[in-house]
C-alpha cells in the first residue's frame, strides 16, 4: 500500500460498531450494507468491549467507536501508545474536549456526528480508511528515518577509513559508497555497516575499482 | 375517496428545459392515466424553477410547506442535491426520475432512473469490443460529467484503454470550436460526451461540421458517445449532425414492447409539439405509476407507508419490468445501447437480457483502489 492509492470501494469490509445506542446508529448500519460492508456489535460488559484488537485485520475491519463510552477498549489503562491496526471512526455524542480527546487517542481518522445520518457514511468512510492509510504510510517512512539516522556514524566512519585507507578526498570516498551501495541494492546507511563488517581490505581494493561484481566476473 | 396533492418541479424553461419538458409531459401523462386508481385521486401541482438552483430549494420549500408529502421532480444532479436536505428536513418524499451519477441513497428519495453502473458499463463493453481504446472526454462543468468521466477512466484503464484529455465547459457555454479543434488534434478512437442542453448540441454540430470540413466520416471514425443523450435532444441537434451517435440508456423511443407502444402513441397523442418522448420522459412516467399504486396500497400519503410500499411494486414499464430496490430505492433497469437515425431516434444495437441490480456506489464494479493519475516511478540516478 503506497501512499498515493486511495481506497474508494469498501466491499467485503467489516464495520466493528462499538455503542450501546443502536438506535443512534441505525442509518449506519444500512448505509454500510449498501456500500457492500457487514456490520458487527460486540457485546459490551462491564463497560469493556468483548473485543480481540489482535485478531483485527487491517484489510477488512473497521473501528466505529462511541466516544460516550468511556475507555470502551481498555486502551487508555493499557500500555501508553498503543493503537488499534484498523482504522478507527468516531462516533461523536457529547461535544466536550475531554469525549472528542478520547477519541483522538484511539486514533480516529474520522468521525460520524449522533444520530448517525445516511449521507455522511460514505464520506466519513472513504476520509477515515484513507487517512488511516496515509498514516501507516507516513509511520513507516518515519520508522525508516529514524533507521536510517542511526545509520549515519557508519556511512561517517566508512568515508573516514576509505579517505584514509585508498588516500582520496570525502567526496570521492562518499561517491565511491554511494555508487557501491546503488549496486548492491542497499540504503547507503546499511552498505556502510556492512562494508565496515567487512573489514579492512575492502576499502582499497574499492577504491581501486575491484568491486564484488568485477571480481565476479574476473573468477 | 381520498384526494392528495403531488408536487411535480421541473425547468421547463431555462438551458436545460427541453428535456425537463419531456419529463413534464411523461409525469403527466402517468397522472392523466391514473384517473381513480383504488379509490384515490391525485392532483399534480406544477412548479417551474427555471434551472435556477436557489429556486429549487425555495420551491420545494412551498410545495411541501402546503402540506404535500411527494414530488416528482429534479434533473440534474446540483438540482437534487440542492433540494434533498428539505425533503430529509420535513421527511417527504423526492421521485427523482432521471438517470445520475451515483454515489447518493438518500432515505428520502426514490431513483426511477439510471444509477451509473446501468450507463457506463455496457457502453465501455461496446467501445472497446470495437476496438475503441482511446476516449475524449467532453463536458459540463459539474459533478455529473466529472463522476461518469472518473467511472468511465477507471473502466477503460481496467481494460487497457486511455482517456486522453478532460476537457470542461460552463452549463449552457456554447463557443465549443476550440474543444473541437483539439479533439481533431488528438485523434481519439471516441468522444465520450457529458455535456447537457444547449453546449451538447451546440457541440454535435460544431463537431460534425469541423469533420465534414476534413473529409472525415464522423461517426464511423470518431463517433460520439454519451450517457444522457435522448431523443428531444437529437431533435434540437437538427437534421445535419443528428445521426450515428451512440447513447447508453435504460429506454428508447423505439423499443418493440407492447407496452412502449401504448405509451408512446399516447404520449404523441397528449403532447403533438413534443418535445419527443426520452429516457428521463419514461423515468417520470414510471415514478408517478409507482406513486401512485404505492399511494393506492399504502392508503395513506405517510411517507414511511408509501416507501414501504413502492418496494413491493412491480411496474409492467415502456422497457420492460422495472421495481424499486429495498435498500438503495433506487431502480432495477435494463441497459441499452442505441445509436441515433436521421428521423431523430435510436436503433437499439445492444442490450441485456433482462433488468440489472442498480449499484449507486459502483461496489459491485469499480476497481477497488482508485487510479493512480501517474505512473509510480522512483529517479534512481
Amino acid at each position: 500500500m503506497t501512499a498515493s492509492r486511495l481506497l474508494q470501494n469498501f466491499k467485503g469490509g467489516r464495520a466493528l460498531i462499538v455503542t450501546t445506542n443502536r438506535a443512534a446508529v441505525e442509518a449506519l448500519e444500512t448505509t454500510l450494507a449498501k456500500l457492500g460492508v457487514v456490520s458487527e456489535f460486540p457485546e459490551i460488559r462491564d463497560g469493556r468491549a468483548e473485543l480481540d484488537l489482535a485478531q483485527l485485520d487491517p484489510e477488512r475491519d473497521i473501528l466505529f467507536v462511541d466516544g460516550d463510552l468511556d475507555d470502551v477498549l481498555g486502551l487508555e489503562s493499557g500500555p501508553a501508545g498503543r493503537l488499534p491496526a484498523v482504522p478507527v471512526i468516531g462516533l461523536v455524542g457529547v461535544e466536550a474536549p475531554s469525549r472528542l480527546k478520547s477519541l483522538v487517542h484511539l486514533g480516529a481518522t474520522s468521525f460520524l456526528r449522533k444520530p448517525v445520518h445516511g449521507a455522511a457514511v460514505y464520506m466519513a468512510l472513504f476520509l477515515g480508511v484513507n487517512q488511516f492509510q496515509l498514516r501507516g504510510g507516513l509511520r513507516a517512512r518515519i520508522d525508516d528515518m529514524e533507521r536510517r539516522r542511526h545509520g549515519r556514524r557508519f556511512v561517517i566512519k566508512a568515508i573516514v577509513r576509505l579517505m584514509s585507507q585508498a588516500g582520496i578526498d570525502d567526496d570521492a570516498a562518499y561517491d565511491l559508497l554511494r555508487r557501491e551501495s546503488m549496486r548492491s541494492r542497499l540504503s547507503l546507511e546499511d552498505y556502510c555497516e556492512e562494508y565496515l563488517r567487512r573489514g579492512a581490505n575492502e576499502p582499497t581494493r574499492l577504491a581501486q575499482g575491484d568491486t564484488p561484481e568485477r571480481r565476479a566476473n574476473r573468477d | 375517496m381520498k384526494h392528495y396533492r403531488i408536487g411535480v418541479m421541473f425547468s421547463t424553461t431555462g438551458s436545460y428545459s427541453v428535456v425537463a419538458r419531456s419529463m413534464l409531459n411523461g409525469a403527466l401523462l402517468a397522472f392523466q392515466e391514473a384517473g381513480t386508481v383504488s379509490g384515490i385521486e391525485v392532483e399534480p401541482v406544477i412548479v417551474n424553477p427555471n434551472g435556477e438552483l436557489p429556486r429549487y430549494a425555495e420551491m420545494s420549500q412551498q410545495l411541501i410547506g402546503s402540506g404535500i408529502r411527494h414530488v416528482i421532480g429534479c434533473y440534474t444532479s446540483s438540482s437534487r442535491k440542492e433540494v434533498i436536505p428539505c425533503f430529509e428536513k420535513h421527511d417527504a418524499l423526492l421521485w427523482y426520475p432521471s438517470h445520475y451519477e451515483g454515489f447518493e441513497s438518500s432515505g428520502n428519495v426514490i431513483y426511477t432512473g439510471a444509477s451509473p453502473n446501468h450507463h457506463v458499463a455496457l457502453l465501455v463493453d461496446h467501445l472497446l469490443g470495437n476496438g475503441r481504446r482511446r476516449a475524449f472526454c467532453v463536458g459540463s462543468n459539474y459533478i455529473w460529467a466529472w463522476e461518469n468521466n472518473r467511472i468511465l477512466r477507471e473502466a477503460l484503464m481496467a481494460r487497457r484503454g486511455r482517456v486522453l484529455a478532460e476537457r470542461y465547459f460552463a452549463v449552457g457555454d456554447t463557443e465549443l470550436q476550440h474543444a473541437v479543434d483539439e479533439i481533431l488534434e488528438a485523434r481519439p478512437d471516441f468522444v465520450f460526451n457529458t455535456l447537457i442542453g444547449t453546449s451538447a448540441y451546440s457541440f454535435f454540430r460544431l463537431f460534425r461540421a469541423a469533420c465534414e470540413a476534413r473529409g472525415i466520416d464522423q461517426p464511423r471514425k470518431i463517433p460520439i458517445a454519451s450517457c444522457s443523450l435522448s431523443e428531444p435532444e437529437l431533435e434540437e441537434i437538427g437534421p445535419d449532425a443528428v445521426d450515428g451517435h451512440l447513447s447508453s440508456s435504460v429506454y428508447f423511443s423505439s423499443l418493440a414492447t407492447p407496452a412502449n407502444t401504448i405509451f408512446t402513441a399516447s404520449y404523441d397523442a397528449a403532447y403533438p409539439d413534443g418535445p419527443a418522448v426520452s429516457a428521463d420522459a419514461e423515468a417520470s412516467y414510471n415514478a408517478v405509476k409507482l406513486l401512485i399504486q404505492s399511494l393506492a396500497d399504502a392508503g395513506t400519503d405517510e411517507v414511511r407507508a408509501v416507501k414501504a410500499a413502492v418496494t413491493h411494486q412491480r411496474l409492467n414499464a415502456p422497457q420492460g419490468e422495472v421495481w424499486i430496490d429495498p435498500q438503495t430505492l433506487h431502480a432495477w433497469l435494463t441497459p441499452r445501447i442505441g445509436r441515433s437515425t436521421r428521423d431523430a431516434r435510436f436503433e437499439v444495437i445492444v442490450e441485456e437480457a433482462a433488468p440489472t441490480r442498480p449499484d449507486p456506489y459502483l461496489v459491485q464494479s469499480s476497481p477497488r483502489y482508485a487510479l493512480a493519475r501517474t505512473p509510480e516511478l522512483k529517479v534512481v540516478k
